[in-house]
Protein backbone atom coordinates (compact mmCIF):
# COMPACT_ATOMS: atom_id res chain seq x y z
CA UNK A 1 0.00 0.00 0.00
CA UNK A 2 2.92 2.35 0.62
CA UNK A 3 3.74 2.05 -3.06
CA UNK A 4 0.25 3.17 -4.00
CA UNK A 5 0.21 6.24 -1.76
CA UNK A 6 3.71 7.35 -2.71
CA UNK A 7 2.74 7.47 -6.39
CA UNK A 8 1.36 11.01 -6.23
CA UNK A 9 0.43 13.06 -9.25
CA UNK A 10 3.55 15.22 -8.96
CA UNK A 11 5.95 12.27 -8.99
CA UNK A 12 7.60 11.26 -12.23
CA UNK A 13 5.96 8.31 -13.95
CA UNK A 14 9.33 6.73 -14.68
CA UNK A 15 12.40 7.54 -12.64
CA UNK A 16 15.76 6.13 -13.71
CA UNK A 17 18.58 6.56 -11.20
CA UNK A 18 22.23 5.74 -11.78
CA UNK A 19 21.58 2.82 -14.10
CA UNK A 20 24.75 1.13 -15.39
CA UNK A 21 25.19 -1.91 -17.56
CA UNK A 22 28.03 -3.50 -19.48
CA UNK A 23 28.27 -6.41 -21.88
CA UNK A 24 31.58 -8.23 -22.21
CA UNK A 25 33.59 -5.46 -20.58
CA UNK A 26 32.05 -2.68 -22.69
CA UNK A 27 30.03 -0.04 -20.86
CA UNK A 28 26.67 0.19 -22.58
CA UNK A 29 24.94 2.33 -19.98
CA UNK A 30 26.90 4.61 -17.67
CA UNK A 31 25.08 6.03 -14.63
CA UNK A 32 21.99 7.16 -16.50
CA UNK A 33 19.61 9.48 -14.59
CA UNK A 34 16.32 10.32 -16.24
CA UNK A 35 12.79 11.25 -15.17
CA UNK A 36 9.71 10.98 -17.32
CA UNK A 37 7.02 13.25 -15.87
CA UNK A 38 3.34 12.46 -15.94
CA UNK A 39 1.49 13.53 -19.06
CA UNK A 40 4.55 14.57 -21.03
CA UNK A 41 6.14 13.22 -24.18
CA UNK A 42 9.82 12.56 -23.59
CA UNK A 43 11.88 11.69 -26.63
CA UNK A 44 15.05 9.72 -26.07
CA UNK A 45 17.43 10.47 -28.93
CA UNK A 46 20.57 8.58 -29.74
CA UNK A 47 22.56 7.20 -32.63
CA UNK A 48 23.10 3.54 -33.36
CA UNK A 49 24.91 1.82 -30.51
CA UNK A 50 24.24 4.67 -28.10
CA UNK A 51 22.53 2.30 -25.67
CA UNK A 52 18.98 3.52 -26.16
CA UNK A 53 17.61 0.06 -26.96
CA UNK A 54 19.40 -1.32 -23.91
CA UNK A 55 17.92 1.41 -21.73
CA UNK A 56 14.47 0.61 -23.10
CA UNK A 57 14.91 -3.09 -22.28
CA UNK A 58 15.75 -2.12 -18.72
CA UNK A 59 12.73 0.15 -18.39
CA UNK A 60 10.52 -2.72 -19.58
CA UNK A 61 12.06 -5.06 -17.01
CA UNK A 62 13.43 -7.37 -19.72
CA UNK A 63 16.95 -6.91 -18.36
CA UNK A 64 18.32 -6.11 -14.93
CA UNK A 65 20.93 -3.35 -14.56
CA UNK A 66 24.24 -3.92 -12.79
CA UNK A 67 23.69 -0.85 -10.67
CA UNK A 68 21.01 1.75 -10.12
CA UNK A 69 17.23 1.68 -9.87
CA UNK A 70 14.26 2.19 -12.16
CA UNK A 71 11.07 3.28 -10.43
CA UNK A 72 7.80 3.14 -12.33
CA UNK A 73 4.65 4.36 -10.58
CA UNK A 74 6.49 4.15 -7.28
CA UNK A 75 7.67 0.54 -7.69
CA UNK A 76 11.36 -0.19 -8.15
CA UNK A 77 11.28 -2.76 -10.93
CA UNK A 78 14.92 -3.73 -10.54
CA UNK A 79 14.29 -5.46 -7.22
CA UNK A 80 10.56 -6.16 -7.01
CA UNK A 81 8.83 -9.53 -7.18
CA UNK A 82 7.50 -11.04 -10.40
CA UNK A 83 3.90 -10.28 -9.45
CA UNK A 84 4.71 -6.64 -8.70
CA UNK A 85 6.48 -6.42 -12.06
CA UNK A 86 3.40 -7.84 -13.78
CA UNK A 87 1.21 -5.27 -12.02
CA UNK A 88 3.50 -2.45 -13.19
CA UNK A 89 3.55 -3.81 -16.74
CA UNK A 90 -0.24 -3.79 -16.88
CA UNK A 91 -0.09 -0.02 -16.64
CA UNK A 92 2.42 0.22 -19.50
CA UNK A 93 1.70 -0.17 -23.19
CA UNK A 94 4.60 -0.92 -25.50
CA UNK A 95 4.78 -0.63 -29.27
CA UNK A 96 7.88 -2.40 -30.56
CA UNK A 97 9.97 -1.28 -33.48
CA UNK A 98 8.54 -3.55 -36.13
CA UNK A 99 5.20 -4.02 -34.42
CA UNK A 100 5.87 -7.44 -32.89
CA UNK A 101 2.37 -8.45 -33.93
CA UNK A 102 1.51 -12.13 -33.85
CA UNK A 103 1.41 -13.33 -37.42
CA UNK A 104 -1.08 -16.11 -36.77
CA UNK A 105 -3.76 -13.66 -35.58
CA UNK A 106 -5.71 -10.99 -37.41
CA UNK A 107 -5.10 -7.35 -36.50
CA UNK A 108 -8.29 -7.29 -34.47
CA UNK A 109 -7.30 -10.40 -32.52
CA UNK A 110 -3.86 -8.93 -31.92
CA UNK A 111 -5.41 -5.83 -30.34
CA UNK A 112 -7.89 -7.96 -28.41
CA UNK A 113 -5.19 -10.36 -27.13
CA UNK A 114 -4.22 -8.46 -23.95
CA UNK A 115 -7.91 -7.91 -23.16
CA UNK A 116 -8.74 -11.60 -23.66
CA UNK A 117 -5.79 -12.80 -21.64
CA UNK A 118 -5.67 -10.31 -18.80
CA UNK A 119 -9.25 -9.19 -18.20
CA UNK A 120 -12.55 -10.95 -17.59
CA UNK A 121 -14.52 -8.80 -20.00
CA UNK A 122 -17.23 -10.37 -22.14
CA UNK A 123 -16.22 -11.14 -25.69
CA UNK A 124 -18.60 -8.55 -27.14
CA UNK A 125 -17.05 -5.84 -24.94
CA UNK A 126 -13.56 -6.92 -25.96
CA UNK A 127 -14.50 -6.67 -29.63
CA UNK A 128 -15.90 -3.19 -29.04
CA UNK A 129 -12.78 -1.98 -27.20
CA UNK A 130 -10.51 -3.45 -29.86
CA UNK A 131 -12.60 -1.77 -32.53
CA UNK A 132 -12.42 1.61 -30.76
CA UNK A 133 -8.66 1.33 -30.46
CA UNK A 134 -8.37 0.51 -34.14
CA UNK A 135 -10.49 3.54 -35.00
CA UNK A 136 -8.28 5.72 -32.77
CA UNK A 137 -5.18 4.71 -34.77
CA UNK A 138 -7.06 4.87 -38.09
CA UNK A 139 -6.97 1.18 -38.88
CA UNK A 140 -10.65 0.26 -38.69
CA UNK A 141 -10.57 -0.87 -42.33
CA UNK A 142 -7.75 -3.33 -41.70
CA UNK A 143 -9.23 -5.16 -38.70
CA UNK A 144 -9.59 -8.50 -40.45
CA UNK A 145 -6.21 -8.42 -42.22
CA UNK A 146 -3.19 -10.41 -41.02
CA UNK A 147 0.09 -8.67 -40.07
CA UNK A 148 2.08 -9.86 -43.14
CA UNK A 149 -0.51 -8.13 -45.34
CA UNK A 150 0.06 -4.75 -43.69
CA UNK A 151 2.50 -2.03 -44.69
CA UNK A 152 5.20 -0.93 -42.24
CA UNK A 153 3.23 2.12 -41.11
CA UNK A 154 0.06 0.10 -40.59
CA UNK A 155 1.96 -2.47 -38.54
CA UNK A 156 3.26 0.27 -36.27
CA UNK A 157 -0.23 1.72 -35.90
CA UNK A 158 -1.69 -1.69 -35.11
CA UNK A 159 0.98 -2.19 -32.52
CA UNK A 160 0.11 1.19 -30.94
CA UNK A 161 -3.54 0.10 -30.88
CA UNK A 162 -2.53 -3.08 -29.06
CA UNK A 163 -0.39 -1.10 -26.62
CA UNK A 164 -3.40 1.14 -25.88
CA UNK A 165 -5.79 -1.79 -25.42
CA UNK A 166 -5.54 -1.94 -21.64
CA UNK A 167 -5.79 1.84 -21.29
CA UNK A 168 -2.23 2.29 -20.00
CA UNK A 169 -0.88 5.25 -18.03
CA UNK A 170 2.46 5.02 -19.79
CA UNK A 171 3.02 4.38 -23.47
CA UNK A 172 6.47 3.40 -24.70
CA UNK A 173 7.21 3.60 -28.41
CA UNK A 174 10.36 2.12 -29.94
CA UNK A 175 11.34 3.90 -33.17
CA UNK A 176 7.77 4.81 -34.18
CA UNK A 177 8.84 6.51 -37.42
CA UNK A 178 11.91 4.51 -38.46
CA UNK A 179 11.65 3.16 -41.99
CA UNK A 180 8.49 5.11 -42.86
CA UNK A 181 8.09 7.58 -45.70
CA UNK A 182 7.71 11.25 -44.67
CA UNK A 183 3.92 11.34 -45.06
CA UNK A 184 3.30 8.17 -43.04
CA UNK A 185 5.88 9.29 -40.51
CA UNK A 186 4.11 12.65 -40.09
CA UNK A 187 0.86 10.76 -39.62
CA UNK A 188 2.52 8.74 -36.87
CA UNK A 189 3.61 11.96 -35.15
CA UNK A 190 0.06 13.28 -35.27
CA UNK A 191 -1.20 10.00 -33.81
CA UNK A 192 1.23 10.29 -30.89
CA UNK A 193 0.16 13.88 -30.18
CA UNK A 194 -3.49 12.82 -30.47
CA UNK A 195 -3.02 10.04 -27.93
CA UNK A 196 -1.42 12.46 -25.49
CA UNK A 197 -4.18 15.06 -25.94
CA UNK A 198 -7.14 12.71 -25.72
CA UNK A 199 -6.00 10.07 -23.23
CA UNK A 200 -3.46 12.03 -21.18
CA UNK A 201 -0.95 9.19 -21.33
CA UNK A 202 2.70 9.66 -20.48
CA UNK A 203 4.70 8.82 -23.58
CA UNK A 204 8.33 7.77 -23.84
CA UNK A 205 9.58 7.67 -27.42
CA UNK A 206 12.91 6.17 -28.42
CA UNK A 207 14.07 7.34 -31.81
CA UNK A 208 16.87 8.73 -33.95
CA UNK A 209 14.62 10.76 -36.25
CA UNK A 210 15.39 14.40 -35.41
CA UNK A 211 12.51 16.06 -37.18
CA UNK A 212 9.78 13.97 -35.66
CA UNK A 213 11.51 14.12 -32.27
CA UNK A 214 11.35 17.92 -32.14
CA UNK A 215 7.81 17.94 -33.49
CA UNK A 216 6.27 15.71 -30.85
CA UNK A 217 8.49 16.16 -27.80
CA UNK A 218 7.90 18.16 -24.66
CA UNK A 219 11.39 17.29 -23.53
CA UNK A 220 14.28 15.68 -25.34
CA UNK A 221 17.06 13.54 -23.88
CA UNK A 222 20.18 12.55 -25.77
CA UNK A 223 22.14 9.39 -25.13
CA UNK A 224 25.71 9.02 -26.38
CA UNK A 225 27.99 6.04 -25.62
CA UNK A 226 25.75 5.02 -22.75
CA UNK A 227 25.80 8.46 -21.15
CA UNK A 228 23.01 10.98 -21.03
CA UNK A 229 24.65 14.11 -22.44
CA UNK A 230 21.64 16.42 -22.47
CA UNK A 231 18.10 16.50 -21.13
CA UNK A 232 16.05 19.63 -21.68
CA UNK A 233 12.83 21.12 -22.97
CA UNK A 234 12.93 21.05 -26.72
CA UNK A 235 13.12 24.85 -27.03
CA UNK A 236 16.35 24.98 -25.03
CA UNK A 237 17.73 21.70 -26.31
CA UNK A 238 19.10 23.02 -29.61
CA UNK A 239 21.30 25.52 -27.70
CA UNK A 240 23.37 22.88 -25.92
CA UNK A 241 27.04 22.96 -26.82
CA UNK A 242 28.15 19.33 -26.37
CA UNK A 243 30.19 18.58 -29.53
CA UNK A 244 28.58 15.20 -30.16
CA UNK A 245 25.12 16.71 -29.70
CA UNK A 246 25.95 19.48 -32.19
CA UNK A 247 27.27 16.91 -34.63
CA UNK A 248 24.07 14.88 -34.29
CA UNK A 249 21.78 17.89 -34.65
CA UNK A 250 23.72 19.30 -37.61
CA UNK A 251 23.98 15.87 -39.26
CA UNK A 252 27.80 15.94 -39.59
CA UNK A 253 29.57 12.65 -40.37
CA UNK A 254 32.51 11.31 -38.40
CA UNK A 255 35.80 12.46 -39.95
CA UNK A 256 37.95 9.34 -39.54
CA UNK A 257 37.35 6.82 -42.37
CA UNK A 258 38.36 9.01 -45.31
CA UNK A 259 41.99 9.44 -44.18
CA UNK A 260 42.34 5.72 -43.63
CA UNK A 261 40.97 5.02 -47.10
CA UNK A 262 43.42 7.40 -48.76
CA UNK A 263 46.31 5.81 -46.90
CA UNK A 264 45.15 2.36 -47.94
CA UNK A 265 44.86 3.32 -51.58
CA UNK A 266 48.29 4.96 -51.52
CA UNK A 267 49.91 1.84 -50.11
CA UNK A 268 47.96 -0.37 -52.52
CA UNK A 269 49.10 1.60 -55.54
CA UNK A 270 52.74 1.41 -54.43
CA UNK A 271 52.94 4.85 -52.92
CA UNK A 272 55.52 6.10 -50.41
CA UNK A 273 54.50 3.52 -47.76
CA UNK A 274 55.06 0.52 -49.98
CA UNK A 275 58.44 -0.63 -48.66
CA UNK A 276 57.78 -1.30 -45.01
CA UNK B 1 44.73 -21.33 -26.05
CA UNK B 2 46.18 -24.55 -24.69
CA UNK B 3 44.56 -27.92 -25.33
CA UNK B 4 43.40 -28.14 -21.73
CA UNK B 5 41.70 -24.76 -21.96
CA UNK B 6 39.98 -25.75 -25.16
CA UNK B 7 38.69 -29.01 -23.68
CA UNK B 8 37.51 -27.12 -20.60
CA UNK B 9 35.78 -24.49 -22.68
CA UNK B 10 33.97 -27.12 -24.73
CA UNK B 11 32.94 -28.92 -21.55
CA UNK B 12 31.55 -25.70 -20.07
CA UNK B 13 29.53 -25.01 -23.23
CA UNK B 14 28.11 -28.53 -23.24
CA UNK B 15 27.30 -28.33 -19.54
CA UNK B 16 25.50 -25.03 -20.13
CA UNK B 17 23.54 -26.70 -22.94
CA UNK B 18 22.48 -29.50 -20.64
CA UNK B 19 21.60 -27.07 -17.87
CA UNK B 20 19.52 -24.87 -20.15
CA UNK B 21 17.68 -27.90 -21.50
CA UNK B 22 16.84 -29.10 -18.01
CA UNK B 23 15.70 -25.70 -16.76
CA UNK B 24 13.45 -25.21 -19.76
CA UNK B 25 11.98 -28.69 -19.42
CA UNK B 26 11.15 -28.06 -15.80
CA UNK B 27 9.50 -24.69 -16.44
CA UNK B 28 7.41 -26.14 -19.26
CA UNK B 29 6.34 -29.17 -17.22
CA UNK B 30 5.06 -26.81 -14.53
CA UNK B 31 2.93 -25.00 -17.10
CA UNK B 32 1.68 -28.09 -18.94
CA UNK B 33 -1.55 -28.45 -16.92
CA UNK B 34 -2.64 -24.99 -18.11
CA UNK B 35 -2.85 -26.29 -21.66
CA UNK B 36 -4.99 -29.33 -20.88
CA UNK B 37 -8.57 -29.23 -22.15
CA UNK B 38 -10.67 -29.05 -18.98
CA UNK B 39 -8.42 -27.88 -16.16
CA UNK B 40 -6.52 -25.40 -18.33
CA UNK B 41 -7.45 -22.50 -20.58
CA UNK B 42 -9.74 -22.94 -23.54
CA UNK B 43 -7.58 -20.85 -25.87
CA UNK B 44 -4.39 -22.72 -24.94
CA UNK B 45 -6.05 -26.03 -25.70
CA UNK B 46 -7.20 -24.66 -29.03
CA UNK B 47 -3.68 -23.61 -29.89
CA UNK B 48 -2.43 -27.04 -28.79
CA UNK B 49 -4.90 -28.66 -31.19
CA UNK B 50 -3.59 -26.42 -33.95
CA UNK B 51 -0.08 -27.60 -33.11
CA UNK B 52 -1.23 -31.23 -33.19
CA UNK B 53 -2.25 -30.73 -36.79
CA UNK B 54 1.03 -29.04 -37.59
CA UNK B 55 3.25 -31.59 -35.84
CA UNK B 56 1.21 -34.77 -36.14
CA UNK B 57 -1.24 -34.79 -38.99
CA UNK B 58 1.13 -33.33 -41.55
CA UNK B 59 3.88 -35.80 -40.64
CA UNK B 60 1.56 -38.78 -41.10
CA UNK B 61 2.12 -39.50 -44.84
CA UNK B 62 5.87 -39.14 -44.44
CA UNK B 63 6.26 -41.36 -41.39
CA UNK B 64 3.79 -43.89 -42.79
CA UNK B 65 5.73 -44.16 -46.03
CA UNK B 66 9.02 -44.42 -44.17
CA UNK B 67 7.62 -47.20 -42.00
CA UNK B 68 6.30 -49.10 -45.03
CA UNK B 69 9.70 -48.95 -46.70
CA UNK B 70 11.55 -49.91 -43.53
CA UNK B 71 9.16 -52.81 -42.98
CA UNK B 72 9.74 -54.05 -46.47
CA UNK B 73 13.51 -53.72 -46.14
CA UNK B 74 13.46 -55.60 -42.86
CA UNK B 75 11.33 -58.38 -44.40
CA UNK B 76 13.65 -58.72 -47.40
CA UNK B 77 16.82 -58.72 -45.35
CA UNK B 78 15.62 -61.17 -42.71
CA UNK B 79 13.93 -63.47 -45.24
CA UNK B 80 17.13 -63.97 -47.20
CA UNK B 81 18.83 -65.23 -44.03
CA UNK B 82 15.88 -67.16 -42.61
CA UNK B 83 15.34 -68.98 -45.90
CA UNK B 84 18.59 -70.90 -45.31
CA UNK B 85 16.97 -72.46 -42.25
CA UNK B 86 13.67 -72.96 -44.02
CA UNK B 87 11.96 -70.63 -41.58
CA UNK B 88 10.70 -67.77 -43.69
CA UNK B 89 7.53 -67.59 -41.51
CA UNK B 90 9.71 -66.21 -38.73
CA UNK B 91 9.82 -62.95 -40.70
CA UNK B 92 6.55 -62.16 -38.94
CA UNK B 93 8.23 -62.36 -35.53
CA UNK B 94 11.17 -60.30 -36.67
CA UNK B 95 8.98 -57.57 -38.04
CA UNK B 96 6.56 -57.45 -35.13
CA UNK B 97 9.23 -57.37 -32.46
CA UNK B 98 11.42 -55.04 -34.49
CA UNK B 99 8.66 -52.54 -35.07
CA UNK B 100 6.89 -52.52 -31.72
CA UNK B 101 10.11 -52.23 -29.77
CA UNK B 102 12.40 -50.28 -31.97
CA UNK B 103 11.67 -49.27 -35.55
CA UNK B 104 8.18 -47.87 -35.09
CA UNK B 105 9.22 -45.27 -32.52
CA UNK B 106 12.55 -44.55 -34.21
CA UNK B 107 11.29 -44.09 -37.77
CA UNK B 108 8.46 -41.87 -36.52
CA UNK B 109 10.76 -39.81 -34.36
CA UNK B 110 13.22 -39.29 -37.21
CA UNK B 111 10.54 -38.17 -39.63
CA UNK B 112 8.93 -35.82 -37.08
CA UNK B 113 12.35 -34.52 -36.09
CA UNK B 114 13.17 -33.56 -39.68
CA UNK B 115 9.86 -31.78 -40.15
CA UNK B 116 8.95 -30.32 -36.79
CA UNK B 117 12.17 -29.63 -34.93
CA UNK B 118 13.16 -27.26 -37.73
CA UNK B 119 9.67 -25.78 -38.02
CA UNK B 120 9.43 -25.16 -34.28
CA UNK B 121 12.85 -23.57 -34.01
CA UNK B 122 12.17 -21.39 -37.07
CA UNK B 123 8.86 -20.23 -35.65
CA UNK B 124 10.21 -19.43 -32.21
CA UNK B 125 13.43 -17.96 -33.58
CA UNK B 126 11.40 -15.60 -35.76
CA UNK B 127 9.34 -14.62 -32.73
CA UNK B 128 12.56 -13.74 -30.90
CA UNK B 129 13.93 -11.71 -33.82
CA UNK B 130 10.70 -9.77 -34.33
CA UNK B 131 10.47 -9.10 -30.56
CA UNK B 132 7.22 -11.04 -30.25
CA UNK B 133 8.59 -12.94 -27.26
CA UNK B 134 9.53 -9.63 -25.61
CA UNK B 135 6.07 -8.28 -26.45
CA UNK B 136 4.48 -11.26 -24.68
CA UNK B 137 6.62 -10.73 -21.60
CA UNK B 138 5.85 -7.02 -21.51
CA UNK B 139 2.13 -7.71 -21.87
CA UNK B 140 2.42 -9.90 -18.80
CA UNK B 141 1.90 -13.14 -20.71
CA UNK B 142 4.29 -15.98 -20.06
CA UNK B 143 5.95 -17.05 -23.34
CA UNK B 144 6.47 -20.52 -21.88
CA UNK B 145 2.78 -20.97 -21.29
CA UNK B 146 1.68 -19.10 -24.39
CA UNK B 147 3.92 -20.60 -27.07
CA UNK B 148 6.00 -23.47 -25.69
CA UNK B 149 3.54 -25.49 -23.61
CA UNK B 150 0.99 -26.08 -26.42
CA UNK B 151 3.78 -27.42 -28.63
CA UNK B 152 4.98 -29.80 -25.91
CA UNK B 153 1.51 -31.12 -25.30
CA UNK B 154 0.88 -31.52 -29.03
CA UNK B 155 4.11 -33.47 -29.51
CA UNK B 156 3.52 -35.66 -26.46
CA UNK B 157 0.10 -36.63 -27.79
CA UNK B 158 0.75 -36.93 -31.51
CA UNK B 159 4.13 -38.67 -31.62
CA UNK B 160 2.90 -41.81 -29.78
CA UNK B 161 -0.18 -41.85 -32.03
CA UNK B 162 2.03 -41.60 -35.10
CA UNK B 163 4.21 -44.33 -33.65
CA UNK B 164 1.24 -46.69 -33.43
CA UNK B 165 0.21 -45.89 -37.00
CA UNK B 166 3.67 -46.34 -38.44
CA UNK B 167 4.12 -49.59 -36.52
CA UNK B 168 0.94 -50.80 -38.18
CA UNK B 169 2.31 -49.67 -41.54
CA UNK B 170 5.52 -51.59 -40.96
CA UNK B 171 3.64 -54.74 -39.99
CA UNK B 172 1.46 -54.34 -43.06
CA UNK B 173 4.60 -54.16 -45.22
CA UNK B 174 5.56 -57.55 -43.77
CA UNK B 175 2.21 -58.93 -44.92
CA UNK B 176 2.72 -57.62 -48.45
CA UNK B 177 6.08 -59.38 -48.60
CA UNK B 178 4.78 -62.70 -47.25
CA UNK B 179 1.68 -62.63 -49.42
CA UNK B 180 3.89 -62.43 -52.47
CA UNK B 181 6.62 -64.86 -51.41
CA UNK B 182 4.65 -67.50 -49.46
CA UNK B 183 1.08 -66.80 -50.61
CA UNK B 184 0.19 -66.27 -46.98
CA UNK B 185 -3.40 -65.15 -46.43
CA UNK B 186 -4.23 -62.03 -44.44
CA UNK B 187 -6.03 -64.04 -41.78
CA UNK B 188 -3.10 -66.35 -41.11
CA UNK B 189 -0.70 -63.42 -41.14
CA UNK B 190 -2.67 -61.57 -38.52
CA UNK B 191 -2.94 -64.68 -36.37
CA UNK B 192 0.83 -64.90 -36.45
CA UNK B 193 1.10 -61.19 -35.63
CA UNK B 194 -1.32 -61.54 -32.74
CA UNK B 195 0.82 -64.34 -31.32
CA UNK B 196 4.01 -62.34 -31.69
CA UNK B 197 2.80 -59.07 -30.16
CA UNK B 198 3.23 -58.73 -26.44
CA UNK B 199 1.92 -55.82 -24.42
CA UNK B 200 5.30 -55.20 -22.79
CA UNK B 201 6.93 -54.50 -26.15
CA UNK B 202 4.15 -52.11 -27.12
CA UNK B 203 4.45 -50.20 -23.83
CA UNK B 204 8.22 -50.15 -24.22
CA UNK B 205 7.86 -48.64 -27.70
CA UNK B 206 5.39 -46.01 -26.55
CA UNK B 207 7.59 -44.95 -23.63
CA UNK B 208 10.41 -44.50 -26.11
CA UNK B 209 8.23 -42.44 -28.40
CA UNK B 210 7.32 -40.15 -25.48
CA UNK B 211 11.01 -39.62 -24.81
CA UNK B 212 11.64 -38.88 -28.48
CA UNK B 213 8.71 -36.45 -28.64
CA UNK B 214 10.11 -34.54 -25.69
CA UNK B 215 13.53 -34.35 -27.32
CA UNK B 216 12.17 -33.07 -30.65
CA UNK B 217 10.01 -30.29 -29.26
CA UNK B 218 12.50 -29.42 -26.55
CA UNK B 219 15.51 -29.00 -28.79
CA UNK B 220 13.41 -27.10 -31.34
CA UNK B 221 12.19 -24.63 -28.73
CA UNK B 222 15.58 -24.16 -27.10
CA UNK B 223 17.36 -23.53 -30.39
CA UNK B 224 14.62 -21.07 -31.34
CA UNK B 225 14.86 -19.17 -28.06
CA UNK B 226 18.62 -18.94 -28.42
CA UNK B 227 18.44 -17.00 -31.68
CA UNK B 228 20.27 -13.69 -31.34
CA UNK B 229 20.59 -11.06 -34.01
CA UNK B 230 18.92 -11.07 -37.38
CA UNK B 231 17.00 -13.45 -39.64
CA UNK B 232 20.12 -15.35 -40.73
CA UNK B 233 20.50 -16.59 -37.16
CA UNK B 234 17.11 -18.29 -37.58
CA UNK B 235 18.56 -20.37 -40.42
CA UNK B 236 21.45 -21.53 -38.25
CA UNK B 237 19.08 -22.43 -35.44
CA UNK B 238 16.89 -24.63 -37.66
CA UNK B 239 19.92 -26.58 -38.85
CA UNK B 240 21.20 -26.96 -35.31
CA UNK B 241 17.75 -28.07 -34.14
CA UNK B 242 17.51 -30.88 -36.69
CA UNK B 243 21.09 -32.09 -36.17
CA UNK B 244 20.89 -32.01 -32.39
CA UNK B 245 17.45 -33.58 -32.11
CA UNK B 246 18.36 -36.40 -34.50
CA UNK B 247 21.53 -37.13 -32.60
CA UNK B 248 19.82 -36.96 -29.22
CA UNK B 249 17.05 -39.28 -30.43
CA UNK B 250 19.60 -41.98 -31.30
CA UNK B 251 21.39 -41.40 -28.02
CA UNK B 252 18.17 -41.60 -26.04
CA UNK B 253 17.20 -44.73 -27.96
CA UNK B 254 20.43 -46.35 -26.85
CA UNK B 255 19.88 -45.14 -23.29
CA UNK B 256 16.31 -46.38 -22.93
CA UNK B 257 17.07 -49.69 -24.63
CA UNK B 258 20.03 -50.22 -22.32
CA UNK B 259 17.89 -49.46 -19.28
CA UNK B 260 15.18 -51.87 -20.38
CA UNK B 261 17.82 -54.49 -21.10
CA UNK B 262 19.49 -54.11 -17.72
CA UNK B 263 16.12 -54.33 -15.99
CA UNK B 264 15.63 -57.62 -17.81
CA UNK B 265 12.44 -56.45 -19.53
CA UNK B 266 13.58 -57.11 -23.05
CA UNK B 267 14.23 -60.86 -22.82
CA UNK B 268 11.97 -62.70 -25.21
CA UNK B 269 9.10 -64.45 -23.52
Amino acid sequence: MTNQSSARAGDPAISIRGVSMSYGGRRVLDRVDLDVCRGEILVLLGGSGSGKTTLLKHVLGLAKPEAGSITINGVDITCCSQSELSAVRRRIGVAFQDGALFNSMSVEDNVALPLRELTRLADSTIKLVAWMNLIAVGLSDAASLYPPELSGGMRKRASVARAMALDPEILILDEPSAGLDPIVSAGMDELILFLKRSFGVTILVVTHELESAFHIADRVAMLYQGRLIAVDRKEQFARHAHPRLRQFLDRQPDAMPRVAAEEFIASYLGGPRHDY
Amino acid sequence: MTLLERVGQAAIVKAEDAGALTMQLWSVLLKLPRVLPIVGGRRRWRSAVGQMFAIGASALPMSGAMALCTGFILALQSASELRRFGAVELVVEVIVIGFTRELGPLVTALSVSGRSASAISAEIGTMVVTEEIDALRVMGLDPVEFTLAPKYLAALITVPCLTILSTLCGIFAGYVFLAFSLDMSLRIYFQAVAEAVILRDVVFGLVKSLVFATIIVHVGCLEGLRVRGGPEAVGHSTTAAVVKSTFLIILADLGTTAIFYLLGWSSTR
